[in-house]
């Protein structure tokens, strides 16, 4: 694709009275081939209009470059014909010259019939011969955009800008019309760009959809590429396996932007009280049994003895939604993959988020889980997989919830010890937990690894069984852990300590065997994770794997408290950094030593568990043993990635 | 059968036409004949000094001046029908001057944002003089009656012009101007396809506004200046005469040309602009 409209780091600022400035859009980055459509999609006043303006050259940029075949793009042109939302048709001119109004003065060199040619031409390709020679005032909205559309076509335009084209025009004549430029785009290889808010209108029409952020200073919040093939049509696009992702897609990212606004228009920001900085919280959870500990410190008010009174749990669907929310800011801290605060410091999200943890709320409580179908075909364990694998040429897929989940990590690790190669042989997918075994009962996977209670309600319901227990692979893993910003922990130091005060009084609470059928009672409503009671299990099992034939009876295994479970360790979280390193997710720091020191805020751990008088529990300090035998220290992890069999090549960075 | 039939149809007709017209008829003419058996009454009872209208109508001069509005002796001695035509024709002159001017410099003030803010508070402070302030000065400037006439008409009817005209050049929906902006239209043509058109209801209204204020103009103009044939100076005349009747007989004159402009610009308004 060669580069036919480049827009690089592109800002646009508007003056305001009083001498103040608005930063409109900042930072866009853009490159668009000859022959796409884009689609510019965002919320209202999120400056989509405003880029299309500095593309159509009605507008100039106050900073960065917008291009057109390498030429500058300083004032309107032809070459770039805008469509408006309000058609913008001369009221005083027929359909005929309106349309001829463009050609006469843009083709004006060309012969008069020829041009008269064109003009009949354009306006019968959007079915407006029998009102050639009507006033605009006499047509209807839809006819109105057809008479734009045929003006701005009928010049021959480079690149053509739509406006939010069909946002005036009821439902109907919309999918018509966008039916209607769909097959002319596609028969005329016009390159466009189109400003909407319609999601369905966005995937229908677009190669590309840019998705912009909020603003003040918006700016290109994810690119999605459309691969649904031409010539679309509206009913048969519907059906493409790729429509209701990318409209999912997007509408998960609307529904970000929206909550960032909300958080930015809420009144009082920060409330301090009782001596802490602020008390007003938003902590963000997924529905697992894993989540019991926020549940507990909410239901049982150990928020409010630590004087956080104003707590609100947050339930995300991923935990995707916990990164973004975290980033975003609208969550203050969150329940997460242990894997995640390193993943997020680690530049994960696409830049470097700095987060720390101070507390592990649980370790194990996951589990691999293949298919009933791999099950019956004599699949019984890693080496039976890696054969299956072998003699079974087409895609297997495995789902996973997170790329920093441990969940993922262990997987892989598993796989990989197994001679498998966990992106080459399988492929991983990024699923919701509670989706898990919806998938693995459609058979889109094969199995996945995930906490609980999916693994077990699996079993239960038979669509699969336990191949390997977490503690079969590494026993006392961390599970999830509280991640905060680093910015928001230097900003409330005293509310990160009473929080995890607050937190792990509630681990405490959680692992007291006699609280059990309450916290699975708790568990099971709808707010937390909304399923059967059955499925969740607290108490610890006997066993560290579980029986083949009854998969995960009586088996769960979370700790939520005791020795070296709550405090964090930099040589877990080291391992997993070599872990997403090896994967080639994101770069092992090269000071490794620093970034550890930093990620696992030790001290907030023990001064929490010190004032709460939980100060003799003992943590170790020594190596992971792993399942395999391998072992993994903070001493050299570099030459531990070194000598990895099955790795992606491993990059370094310097991690600010 | 068949003529009973015609006759049915037309009487129908007319009945038709009295039940859905009949109400905009009535009211008029009953408010009118109203207003004069008041002032009759008032006449009679002494209460005005003003001669009734059935003293007017039967008074030989008002007679004569009612029924030959078109005799010509000479001189200033002319019918009403003359009196009003020489004044009709002032205000024509006039006005078209201040249409020339006032569209003119309106469009080029609504177009130079710099000179409109050179020139708006002063047009402004101008427009608010009376016409009759203006008569001492065009006299004194032009001298010579005819000429001052015709520019007191110009500079009343002028502003209202001018100023809607500058109003609508500057109310060109953005729409419109990113239309020429992309398609990059030459002057020519933005003017005559999208600025002119655009302007044009603005311009129309200020063109309505002082085609009235013209006329009300000339008669103060007139009434002023002696020595000329116009409507204006004929009330004067007959004033400083004692002609009462006369006056009053004018004023039926200068009433109705006023009426039957209005009209026919709002007409022509309706012709030239059908969307609106």
């Amino acid at each position: 694709m060669t580069v036919y409209v480049a827009i690089e780091q592109a800002g646009k600022t508007f003056p305001l009275s009083g001498g103040k400035e608005y930063i409109a859009l900042k930072g866009i980055d853009l490159e668009i081939g000859k022959g796409e459509f884009i689609s510019l999609i965002g919320h209202s006043g999120c400056g989509k209009s405003t880029l299309l303006n500095l593309i159509a050259g009605l507008d100039g940029v106050t900073e960065g470059v917008v291009t057109l075949e390498g030429q500058y793009i300083r004032k309107p042109s032809p070459d770039r014909m805008v469509v408006f939302q309000n058609y913008s048709l001369l009221p005083w001119l027929t359909v005929h010259d309106n349309v001829a109004l463009a050609v006469d003065e843009v083709l004006g060199k060309l012969p008069t019939k020829e041009r008269e040619d064109l003009i009949k031409h354009y306006i019968h390709m959007v079915g407006l011969d029998h009102a050639l020679d009507k006033l605009p005032g006499q047509l209807s909205g839809g006819m109105k955009q057809r008479v734009a559309i045929a003006r701005a076509l009928a010049v021959r335009p480079k690149l053509l800008l739509l406006d939010e084209p069909f946002g005036a025009l009821d439902a109907l004549t919309r999918g018509n019309l966008q039916e209607k430029l769909v097959s002319i785009c596609e028969s005329t290889q016009t390159t466009a760009v189109m400003v909407t808010h319609d999601v369905d209108e966005a995937v229908f029409m677009s190669d590309r959809i840019v998705m912009l952020t909020n603003g003040p200073a918006s700016n290109i919040g994810g690119i999605l590429t459309v691969d649904i093939p031409r010539p679309r049509h509206r009913l048969e696009v519907i059906k493409h396996p790729s429509y209701y992702t990318l409209r999912s897609e997007i509408l998960y990212f609307l529904n970000q932007q929206k909550r960032v606004k909300k958080m930015r228009a809420r009144k009082v920001a920060v409330v301090a009280r009782h001596g802490l900085e602020k008390v007003n919280l938003e902590l963000g959870f997924v529905p697992l049994t894993a989540c019991a500990p926020l549940a507990i410190a909410k239901e049982k008010g150990f928020f409010e003895k630590h004087g956080l009174d104003e707590v609100n749990l947050v339930r995300e669907t991923s935990w995707r939604g916990i990164a973004d929310g975290l980033q975003n800011g609208y969550l203050d801290g969150a329940q997460m993959p242990s894997g995640m605060p390193m993943w997020l410091t680690l530049g994960g999200l696409g830049k470097n988020l700095p987060t720390v943890t101070a507390l592990t709320m649980t370790r194990n409580g996951n589990a691999i889980t293949l298919s009933r179908n791999l099950y019956d075909k004599g699949v019984y364990s890693l080496a039976d997989f890696a054969r299956y694998l072998k003699e079974t040429p087409e895609k297997h897929r495995m789902g996973v919830v997170h790329p920093a989940s441990m969940h993922n990590l262990l997987l892989r690790y598993w796989l990989a010890s197994g001679g498998i190669d966990p992106d080459r042989d399988v492929e991983l997918k990024i699923i919701p937990p509670a989706q898990m075994v919806v998938d693995l009962k459609a058979g889109s996977i094969d199995g996945f690894c995930v906490g609980e209670p999916w693994n077990f309600r699996a079993a239960y319901e038979g669509v699969g069984f336990t191949v390997a227990t977490d503690r079969e692979i590494w026993d006392g893993h961390p599970g999830k852990v509280l991640g905060v910003r680093e910015d928001w922990a230097s900003a409330y130091p005293n509310t990160h300590i009473a929080l995890v005060k607050a937190i792990l009084e509630a681990c405490v609470y959680c692992s007291d065997p006699a609280n059990a059928s309450e916290i699975t009672h708790l568990l099971a409503q709808k707010e937390y994770v909304g399923t059967k009671r059955e499925y969740i299990q607290i108490g610890g099992p006997e066993l560290n794997s579980c029986d083949l034939t009854t998969p995960m009876r009586e088996y769960a295994h979370h700790q939520f408290f005791g020795t070296n479970v709550n405090r964090p360790s930099r040589t877990e979280h080291l391992w997993q950094a070599a872990q997403m390193a090896r994967w080639g997710d994101v770069p092992f720091p090269r000071n490794w030593v620093e970034v550890a020191e930093k990620v696992c805020q030790v001290g907030v751990f023990s001064t929490a568990a010190r004032e709460i008088g939980l100060s003799e529990i003992t943590y170790g300090k020594g190596a992971i043993q792993m399942f395999d035998g391998a072992s993994f220290s903070a001493e050299n992890p570099i030459e531990y990635l070194q000598n990895l069999q099955i790795e992606r090549n491993f990059t370094l960075a310097e991690i600010p | 059968m068949v003529v009973t039939t015609r006759n049915n149809g037309s009487s129908n007709g007319l009945t038709k036409f009295w039940h859905r017209n009949g109400r905009y008829i009535v009211p008029p003419i009953a408010g009118f004949l109203v207003f004069l058996t008041i002032w009759q009454m008032l006449y009679s009872i002494g209460a005005i000094k003003l001669p009734g209208p059935i003293d007017i109508l039967s008074d030989r001069n008002s007679q004569i001046l009612i029924l030959y509005p078109f005799y010509d002796r000479g001189g200033l001695d002319k019918g009403l029908f003359w009196q009003t035509f020489e004044s009709f024709q002032r205000v024509m002159i006039g006005y078209t001057c201040a249409a020339i001017v006032g569209i003119g410099m309106g469009i080029w003030v609504g177009t130079t944002p710099m000179i409109n803010r050179a020139l708006d508070p002063l047009f402004q402070f101008l427009r608010t003089v009376p016409p009759l302030a203006w008569v001492p000065i065009s006299l004194a400037a032009l001298q010579q009656n005819e000429p001052a006439a015709l520019f007191v008409i110009f500079i009343t009817a002028v502003w209202p012009i001018l100023i809607n005209t500058t109003v609508g050049v500057q109310q060109i929906p953005q729409d419109y101007q990113n239309v020429a902006r992309v398609l990059q239209l030459s002057r020519k043509k933005y003017f005559f396809k999208i600025l002119f058109p655009s302007a044009l209801p603005y311009i129309f209204t200020g063109l309505r506004i002082a085609i009235g204020l013209a006329w009300l103009a000339i008669i103060a103009a007139e009434i002023v200046m002696s020595g000329i044939v116009g409507i204006g100076f004929f009330i004067w005349d007959a004033y400083t005469n004692g002609n009462v009747n006369e006056v009053i007989i004018s004023l039926v004159y200068i009433g109705a040309v006023g009426l039957m402009l209005d009209k026919f610009m709002a007409w022509l308004q309706t012709k030239l602009l059908p969307n609106n």
